[in-house]
């Protein structure tokens, strides 16, 4: 990747290899998928990269989220910790109220997670051969920050970091590959983050 | 909030009275609420900064110190108003991936 910069339009501009654009993509893919299927109560995991991590033998975690999630239409996402993480509870003492909140707001949430998942994947697609540099406008700025924090939030559950300094399970390579997705998922939100507060480019041969 | 009153005339008294029952009446008719952002181990400091600045409208120097207070103490009230304004706010920080709750501000 070539991080983040602020073009002379305004846009942000960065260069991501074929294999990132693939694992981007896919983990936006995956993450709107984890929110549909949660949405729509619906019994069959889409999520590949959850899925084929729990296939490692010593990898009870990624297996007991994956089949902790939903079976039946679940008002509240608290059988899968990621889903409770990407829609908290807006009362921590207050179970009637945050489900009355839950009910008016959660639809709209995940609805508009799963557009800024959709506008990520139309924004870097789904595979490329050579390099693939990605120019984003102001709306794909906001839907590239809230995707790349919700990935993050769902990689945190499924990697048991709880606390600020946890690194997370590390007892198997798909879990040390999970890890460091994570955090270069950290890496690609900072470059925008500091190219949001560069000032525009400003090119010599700029008339 | 009710300061000054040891060096206020009879008249000067009155008036804070005044308000002061017009403030008590908007506190009774509307408790206020408060808006709380939580720490947590995923969002970078710098996110968390950037949507205080950019959601709220914090200059700089306060989305920081706010930033800061969630990290440090774990939790930072952002800000204060009716349960309808503080719900917007908390389903606000939800979009964002920031874990945010409301209660009372005497809560």
């Amino acid at each position: 990747m070539r991080g983040f910069i602020r073009e002379r339009d305004g846009r942000l501009s960065a260069e991501f290899e074929p294999e990132e654009v693939a694992l981007l993509s896919q983990l936006a893919r995956e993450t709107a998928e984890l929110v549909e299927d949660w949405r729509s109560g619906s019994e069959t995991p889409a999520d590949d990269v959850w899925r084929s991590s729990s296939e490692s033998p010593n990898n009870d975690q990624w297996r007991s989220s994956s089949e902790s999630r939903s079976d039946t239409h679940i008002e509240t996402p608290a059988d899968d910790p990621a889903m409770l993480r990407l829609l908290p509870d807006a009362y921590r003492d207050d179970a009637a109220a945050a489900a009355e909140f839950r009910r008016f707001t959660a639809d709209g949430l995940a609805e508009r997670k799963t557009a800024n998942a959709r506008a990520v994947v139309a924004s870097i697609g789904t595979e490329s051969t050579t390099t693939t540099t990605v120019r984003l406008d102001e709306p794909a700025v906001q839907a590239w920050l809230r995707v790349l924090t919700d990935i993050r939030l769902v990689l945190a559950t499924r990697l048991g970091i709880e606390h600020d300094g946890d690194r997370g399970y590390a007892d198997s390579d798909a879990a040390i590959l999970l890890s460091d997705i994570y955090d270069w998922l950290g890496i690609v939100q900072s470059s925008i983050l500091d190219a949001l507060t560069e000032p525009p480019d400003r090119a010599p041969f700029q008339s | 909030m009710t300061t000054g009153w040891a060096s206020t005339t009879l008249e000067d008294t009155r008036t804070s009275t005044n308000e002061q029952i017009e403030t008590d009446e908007t506190t009774v008719l509307g408790t206020p609420w408060v808006t709380i952002v939580w720490n947590d181990p995923v969002n970078l400091m710098s996110y968390v900064t950037y949507v205080f600045r950019s959601y709220f409208g914090f200059p700089e120097a306060e989305a920081e110190r706010l930033m800061l207070q969630v990290h440090n103490d774990g939790r930072a009230v952002v800000a204060t108003g009716t349960r309808e304004e503080m719900e917007r706010h908390v389903e606000a920080m939800h979009d964002y991936g920031l874990w945010a709750t409301l209660t009372k501000a005497d809560a």
